[in-house]
């Protein structure tokens, strides 16, 4: 306060003087008028006498601030020397915080760069995110490509609407060298993420189909060419085109001068390429495509789709660009009025013709509903970062408190000369906010060495085919702001309480002169800031240790099928009309027929493995009516599969009897597995009774394979198959014969006794061959359970867990081994004492183990406590382990005291090796 | 010897011009400006000094308690600010003034004999 004051009263007095000086002037200019001067020349010999203002000024403030900026300067100077003198306090404390910091401004940086980046667009504050939330609250980000030229033209909220979807179309005729078409390097770390790569001869361009004003309403132009520009509708069918990304364009064509006006084909039509767009533009998205494709030209590239002119074909995202003065409410309630308007023009029976709401969010390239298990994710690293930065608080502090008191007789020696009790805390509290300060540019260098080498690994592992990712993680301005403060506040906050703490027990030992044993306010302080590192410490391994362990568990898992010796082969057909089919399944069944010719392979089959995408769920009902509201016996998993699929995949059957292999049209059965007839007819044999399903108000996909209306008998019963969902809900399955005439839809499956990686290259042979437009995807089904959900979210999470807990654990070991040795140290004249009067060893190392075990004892107490409920937290995302994980439980428990015994014995020892004499000399 | 470093020169020039405003305002409490003219005159214009290098030493001095000030309006209706030599300035004139004749005495003795 007094500070605040004094600077009100300085303010006063430079005024006066300022009010003096011109006073002054006036003066004489009057005084030389009165001589017989003009008034002009007057002030300008006034002036000349009076000698340079600002300079006179500056130096009448002079006398007012020199003390201040003195005392601190010296305050520093001070602080500097004692960081010095405790050389390896100040590292210990230093590194702990800049790790503590390091880990927040990193998890800050990348959830700026990652999760709350806006859109690549000029004035991104402007544009919106458009979704529908209908009655369940779920958000439906899609829309047809009708609805989306009625919000275009009609709304007078927004300056511009733009759609976007994303795809990978194939790429011929590109001509040139194709540079890197599969990802070589890479790292491991992230390579699981995605899938295989192709096999074949085809490419895949990732490109964005954007509508004509996606660019001028998104405020980018291209940098060589030109983009779309909004409403020459016509002129660009009549002449496709299409841009190139710079990334691309470097990429795939060297940067290649010549490329504008190339023709590429894409699913087999021809596209001119008429601009690039800049390097490292992603749009709407976070990742750059290879090429942008006009939305009206959609049915170049999907011929045999009807999706433009589909009402009810979700085919696209929506953003848009706020008109000047709208705010996101008023759009909002303008756009449902349309909304509920186009809701008639739909089919009754559709979802889309439910009421609904729209949905504005600030523009961002991702959903407004995070996905629940992501966003869960991102709170638990926040809050695991959050505990890192509380241990390395705790940890310097009770440094502090330990240093505090082996200061004492500093402290007491400068209060004695007079030094005041203010002055002692404004001088301990220098020490700690310059040692938050150190702490906080080294923990900025941390930061930015770990985004970088983060992202190189993030951006390597990531094959070309997918674009390229792109992320800002340099630290700005702002980051560095964030870790300034925090560093800052840290120091400040850990600095305080032993600032206050000592400066009251330099007081008290003043008096009494009695130095050497702690007082007990401070012993219980510290103690406290120990048990608060333990607790979260093993909260923190608790958590990690668990999440390590049920990835490892997803990872051992029997599956209830072969995986490793199963291919998978997704094929998918160019768009273009040519691929009827007739031609399709023709082109299938060679396929089919050329891979049994080779060595090894001895079962093939037709659908989707248990662990690829795609499930589909009905609702179903036993008693041969329609599943309804009244009779729905909940809800199953379906798949279609050819007769040998079981067989092939190796899923034993349990009861009943297989599919009939003959071809032809297949038999009204299905086969369930163990847990979905465990559903239906709890307890009883379910062979010989009927099914219905329903998939009404289910997802499907157009002209698929529709389980509806038919009464199936149950023949048999299958083992249990793992999944893709985290719950291992979709182990309830019903298994549907598919008509043989249907494969070219579903995956091959093919069990091989060879390598599979041989299997693979010898099917890219065969592809070129049959036809080099196709483009496969082939994979074990080891290696598609290792992208499941299942198996990604416990893994990436444990990973992140992990790091985080190991540093955590390294700070709690820090701060527990130094503050311990410091207490022992302390303690070393009692243990003199002790030893004299003859205590035995045995006896004083017991007495010091337990009572620096005690704090440590009450923090694994409480961290335990936290722990249950972390993991309660936790079950979410836990695959297939109990909520209480008894192994991490008493494996991180020992360990946290083993830790703190060693801490406690090691210090213990070397005080009572000290010779008695040197220990009493301290009298 | 060698001449002194600049920093006492002007050490020793703001003692000087500190001891003349508070003998001035020792007889008589006034404003800066008048203060100014009445320095210049009873030097009978000798010292050159600029009138602005007057206000800094006030500064120094209101900060150490010598002299205190207080807005007025003077006899010719105008708003000035007065300033008054406090006991502590009146101790520390005194003070000042017999060390400077001691230093003068000292200076005159060291001198004398290169004069003789």
């Amino acid at each position: 306060m007094q500070w605040l004051r004094s600077l009100f009263q300085r303010r006063q007095i430079y005024s006066d003087l300022a009010e003096e000086i011109q006073q002054h002037l006036a003066e004489k200019v009057e005084a030389l008028i009165a001589e017989g001067m003009s008034r002009k020349d007057a002030e300008y010999a006034a002036k000349r006498e009076f000698g340079n203002i600002a300079r006179i000024e500056e130096s009448g403030h002079e006398p007012w601030m020199w003390p201040r900026a003195e005392s601190l300067l010296a305050d520093i100077r001070f602080a500097l020397r004692i960081l010095l003198r405790d050389a390896g306090f100040t590292t210990v404390a230093i590194l702990a915080l800049a790790l503590g910091i390091g880990v927040n401004t990193s998890a800050f940086t990348a959830y700026k760069a990652i999760v709350a980046r806006s859109l690549d667009a000029r004035d991104p504050g402007s544009m919106v995110d458009i979704a529908l939330t209908r009655h369940a609250g779920d958000f439906d980000p899609e829309f047809s490509y009708p609805d989306y030229k009625v919000y275009r033209d009609n709304l007078h909220s927004f300056s511009g609407v733009i759609a976007q979807r994303m795809e990978r179309l194939t790429l011929t005729q590109a001509g040139g060298i194709q540079r890197q078409l599969r990802s070589s390097g890479g790292t491991q770390f992230l390579k699981f993420l995605l899938p295989h790569p192709n096999v074949g001869g085809a490419e895949f361009a990732t490109t964005f189909i954007v509508s004509e004003n996606y660019f001028s309403v998104l405020g980018v132009a291209a940098v060589r060419g030109r983009t779309f520009e909004g409403g020459d509708g016509k002129e660009l069918a009549a002449s496709p085109s299409v841009l190139i990304s710079e990334n691309y364009w470097q990429r795939r064509f060297a940067g290649d001068p010549s490329i504008l006006g190339k023709v590429v084909r894409l699913n087999g039509a021809a596209f001119t390429i008429i601009g690039i767009t800049p390097h490292d533009f992603v749009g709407t998205s976070v990742i750059t495509p290879d090429f942008w494709v006009p939305l009206n030209l959609l049915p170049l590239v999907h011929p045999n789709d009807n999706g433009l002119r589909d009402r009810e074909n979700q085919c696209c995202r929506l953003y848009a660009r706020l008109a000047p003065g709208v705010s996101i409410r008023q759009a909002q309630a303008e756009m449902t009025v349309l909304a509920d308007h186009l809701r008639t023009l739909h089919d009754p029976h559709s979802e889309l013709s439910k009421p609904a709401t729209v949905r504005l969010w600030p523009g961002s390239p991702f959903g407004r509903t995070m996905d629940s298990g992501l966003k869960f994710a991102i709170v638990l690293i926040m809050v695991a970062v959050g505990m890192v930065l509380a241990i390395a608080c705790a940890n310097v502090a009770s440094l502090q408190l330990a240093r505090a008191a082996s200061r004492q007789n500093e402290l007491c020696l400068r209060l004695s000369l007079g030094a005041t009790r203010r002055r002692l805390v404004r001088q301990l509290l220098t020490e700690s906010a310059l040692l938050g300060l150190i702490a906080g540019i080294v923990a900025l260098l941390f930061t930015w060495a770990l985004l970088k080498v983060s992202v190189t690994m993030a951006a390597q592992a990531i094959p070309a085919e997918y674009g390229s990712l792109v992320l800002h993680v340099t630290p700005d301005i702002e980051i560095f702001a964030h870790v300034f403060a925090i560093s800052l506040i840290a120091g400040i906050l850990f600095g305080l309480a032993p600032a206050l703490e000592s400066s009251r027990m330099a007081l008290s030992s003043a008096a009494n002169n009695s130095t050497g044993s702690s007082p007990g306010r401070s012993r219980r302080l510290r103690h406290s800031l120990i048990a608060v590192q333990v607790a979260a410490s093993l909260v923190l391994m608790i958590s990690g240790s668990m999440l390590i362990r049920s990835s490892r568990h997803a990872l051992i898992t029997e599956t209830g099928y072969d995986n490793k010796h199963i291919v998978d082969l997704d094929i998918q057909f160019p768009g273009s009309t040519n691929y009827t089919a007739q031609r399709r399944l023709a082109l299938v069944r060679e396929l089919r027929n050329r891979l049994a010719a080779l060595p090894g392979i001895s079962s093939i089959s037709a659908g989707r493995p248990p662990d690829g995408q795609g499930i589909r769920v009905a609702a179903v009902s036993i008693n041969r009516d329609k599943p309804s509201a009244h009779n729905t016996k909940g809800f199953l998993y379906y798949t279609y599969v050819q007769p040998n699929y079981l067989q092939t995949l190796g899923i034993p059957l349990l009861f009943g009897r297989t599919f009939q292999t003959e071809a032809g049209q297949p038999e009204s059965s299905v086969i369930l597995s163990e847990s979905a007839a465990q559903q239906l007819w709890p307890g009883q044999n379910p062979i010989g009774r009927t099914l219905r399903l329903n998939t009404d108000e289910q997802f499907h996909g157009k002209n698929e394979l529709l389980p509806d209306g038919v009464a199936y008998q149950v023949i048999g019963v299958a083992r249990d198959t793992r999944g893709v969902e985290l719950d291992g809900s979709d182990s309830r399955q019903v298994y549907i014969p598919m008509p043989e005439d249907r494969i070219q839809d579903y995956p091959l499956l093919f069990r091989t006794s060879a390598d599979p990686a041989q299997s693979i290259t010898a099917i890219g042979a065969i592809l070129s061959s049959l036809d080099p437009d196709l483009v496969v995807g082939a994979a074990t089904l080891d290696e598609l359970l290792h992208q499941t959900p299942a198996f990604l979210v416990p893994g990436l999470a444990a990973s992140i867990a992990s790091v985080i807990g190991l540093i955590g654990l390294l700070l709690a070991s820090m701060g527990i081994f130094g503050t311990v040795s410091y207490i022992v140290v302390l303690r070393t004249r009692e243990v003199g004492i002790r030893m004299a009067l003859g205590a035995k060893k045995r006896d004083i190392l017991g007495l010091i183990l337990r009572e620096s075990t005690q704090p440590v004892l009450v923090g694994l107490l409480v961290g335990i406590a936290l722990a249950v409920g972390a993991s309660y937290l936790l079950r979410g995302v836990l695959y297939g382990l109990n909520t209480v994980d008894a192994v991490s439980f008493v494996g991180v428990s020992l360990l946290f005291l083993a830790i703190a015994l060693l801490a406690a014995y090691v210090p213990s020892r070397r005080a009572m090796r000290i010779d008695p004499m040197v220990a009493l000399r301290y009298e | 010897m060698t001449p002194a470093p600049k920093t006492d020169q002007r050490d020793l020039f703001r003692g000087a011009l500190e001891m003349m405003i508070l003998q001035s305002l020792r007889r008589h409490p006034m404003h800066g400006y008048a203060l100014v003219q009445h320095i210049k005159q009873r030097s009978n214009e000798l010292l050159q000094v600029e009138e602005g290098s007057l206000y800094p030493a006030l500064q120094r001095m209101l900060k150490d308690n010598l002299v205190k000030a207080q807005w007025e309006t003077s006899a010719s209706n105008r708003r000035v600010r007065t300033y008054r030599i406090t006991p502590a300035g009146i101790k520390h004139l005194e003070r000042e003034v017999s060390s400077f004749e001691q230093m003068l005495k000292g200076i005159h003795l060291v001198l004398a004999p290169a004069e003789s």
